[in-house]
């Protein structure tokens, strides 16, 4: 099927009128939110991550340039490889490199978050709702099997593909945790069991994903929203009592929706002793907006990042880091 | 938590069969055993006691990677031997792209080879381990780890 097939196929599904009546307030420019529109019902490009635990991008580079056109766009980043060309379907899963996990396959805005955080050898690093793994498994090559990782996610069936995410990219640093997140920020929190880093890449309402699940566009509701909202405020809080003083998190969603956005870092900036950090991604980043609708967030919230499908061609995504300035007393509730 | 941490004799053991299958000396982890035989190796940086203490706080479902399966003999896992590759010397069987391609469709391989557990190599790339007869060797390639066509 042609990559314009594959287009017209995908426009069975269109926007629900408040979502789009959202996405043009954050895009007001009426070419923005066209060029918005005809991106989400592409495909996204075929990127692909090395894994350094097992090849080197030079060498693994070489082997895939024999079969497909390659390209690395990104020079501080090499093992971010983009295929650049039409795929037969299963043809990125099905290759040698793939089985023996010398790549992964993973969207280029979902390796922002790792990349952000920058984990380093040695280092404590807790990955808060872990499944499938792919940010996982690139934080555990930049620590290159070293330090600790702690990966947890809640659902036995979501653990499993995490479990094998893992064994093929060839971890061996992490320790798997099934818990619900909030119970295990509060448990290590009262042993003092704190983390030089954390990610919490928040379950979210997907609005940037339209790409790759187009059944997002008939799922999304705006009360999922709110109710997503909620919870990763209360995720936030929770996380941040393990986090050491000066340590860094990084706090990720695949939505466009302020209220999962910096209405959770407005929320973390006026309730806790943390600073948020600006950011240099190799992707098209904006702004992080500073009102939405009724509410007025803190102004420091611009350090974010909003990643949007049209100025990368990508999927969406949105990034931010924030440093803790003072340690937080475990009895603070969310 | 459900695993076992090797004592120092039980990795003495294991080294010895790691070294005379196939030649290694050493894996910089520690050691645990858990369901159905099997090692896996953790190369984090919490002992033996903090891990248990960590067990007691939360539910730990998985520690490491899964590297090797105990039976009568040893039988590394499909990425112990890509993870260890430099240090495999013996019970090595090269093959041929045409072998390959049977071997990770999960077809067992009519070759001849040294009887026991064999680890399967094309070129630079290990593709875990097989049984061999001495005139057949049978496919222990994982089904998730198969091309499926």
């Amino acid at each position: 099927m042609s990559q314009q097939e594959r287009v017209r196929k995908e426009y069975k599904y269109s926007m629900k009128p408040l979502f789009e009546q959202r996405m043009r307030s954050l895009l007001p420019e009426e070419k923005d939110f066209a060029a918005f529109e005809k991106i989400v019902h592409t495909q996204p490009k075929n990127f692909i991550r090395c894994n350094t635990l097992k090849i080197s991008p030079p060498i693994l580079f070489e082997r895939l340039a024999k079969r497909w056109k390659v390209k690395q766009p990104f020079p501080d980043y090499p093992e971010i490889i983009l295929i650049d060309q039409d795929l037969g379907p299963g043809e990125l899963g099905n290759a040698l490199e793939h089985i023996l996990g010398y790549y992964y396959v993973q969207e280029v805005s979902s390796m922002m978050p790792s990349l952000a955080l920058n984990p380093r050898p040695n280092e404590k690093i807790l990955d808060l709702c872990a499944a499938p793994g792919s940010k996982t498994s690139q934080i555990a090559a930049k620590m290159e099997n070293t330090g600790i990782l702690i990966a947890n996610d809640f659902k036995m069936n979501r653990i499993r593909i995490l479990a094998a995410t893992l064994e093929r990219s060839g971890v061996s640093n992490t320790v798997i945790t099934r818990n619900d997140a909030i119970t295990v920020c509060s448990r290590l929190a009262k042993r003092n069991f704190k983390f030089d880093k954390i990610l919490l890449d928040a379950p979210c309402s997907g609005e940037g994903t339209l790409r790759s699940s187009p059944k997002t566009f008939l799922m999304w509701n705006p009360k999922m929203v709110d109710n997503l909202s909620r919870m990763q405020k209360k995720l936030i809080a929770f996380a941040l009592k393990v986090l050491k003083k000066g340590g860094t998190i990084v706090y990720s969603t695949c939505t466009h929706a302020p209220e999962e956005n910096e209405g959770v870092i407005d929320f973390a900036l006026k309730n806790f002793p943390v600073r948020a950090e600006s950011l240099s991604l190799p992707l098209n980043c904006r702004s992080g907006i500073t009102s939405w609708q009724s509410e007025e967030y803190n102004p420091d919230v611009k350090r974010t990042c909003r990643i949007y499908p049209q100025d990368n061609d990508s999927e969406g995504f949105f990034v931010s880091k924030m440093t803790l300035l003072e340690d937080i007393k475990e009895d603070i509730k969310a | 938590m459900n695993a076992h941490f090797l004592s120092s004799k039980e990795k003495k053991e294991l080294f010895t069969q790691l070294n005379e299958q196939f030649g290694i000396n050493e894996i910089a982890s520690l050691l645990l055993e858990t369901g159905k035989e099997k090692i896996r190796a953790f190369s984090g940086a919490l002992s033996k006691e903090e891990l248990l203490d960590l067990a007691q706080l939360v539910n730990i479902e998985i520690i490491g990677l899964y590297i090797v399966r105990k039976e009568h003999d040893i039988r590394l896992s499909f990425d112990a031997t890509q993870l260890l590759n430099k240090q495999l010397k013996k019970n090595i069987v090269d093959i041929t792209d045409e072998q390959l391609a049977l071997w990770i469709r999960g077809h067992d391989l009519e070759t001849a080879g040294p009887r026991g557990t064999v680890i399967i190599r094309h070129g630079s790339d290990f593709f875990g381990c097989g049984k061999s007869t001495g005139e057949r060797i049978i496919n222990h390639v994982p089904k998730e780890r198969r091309i499926r066509k």
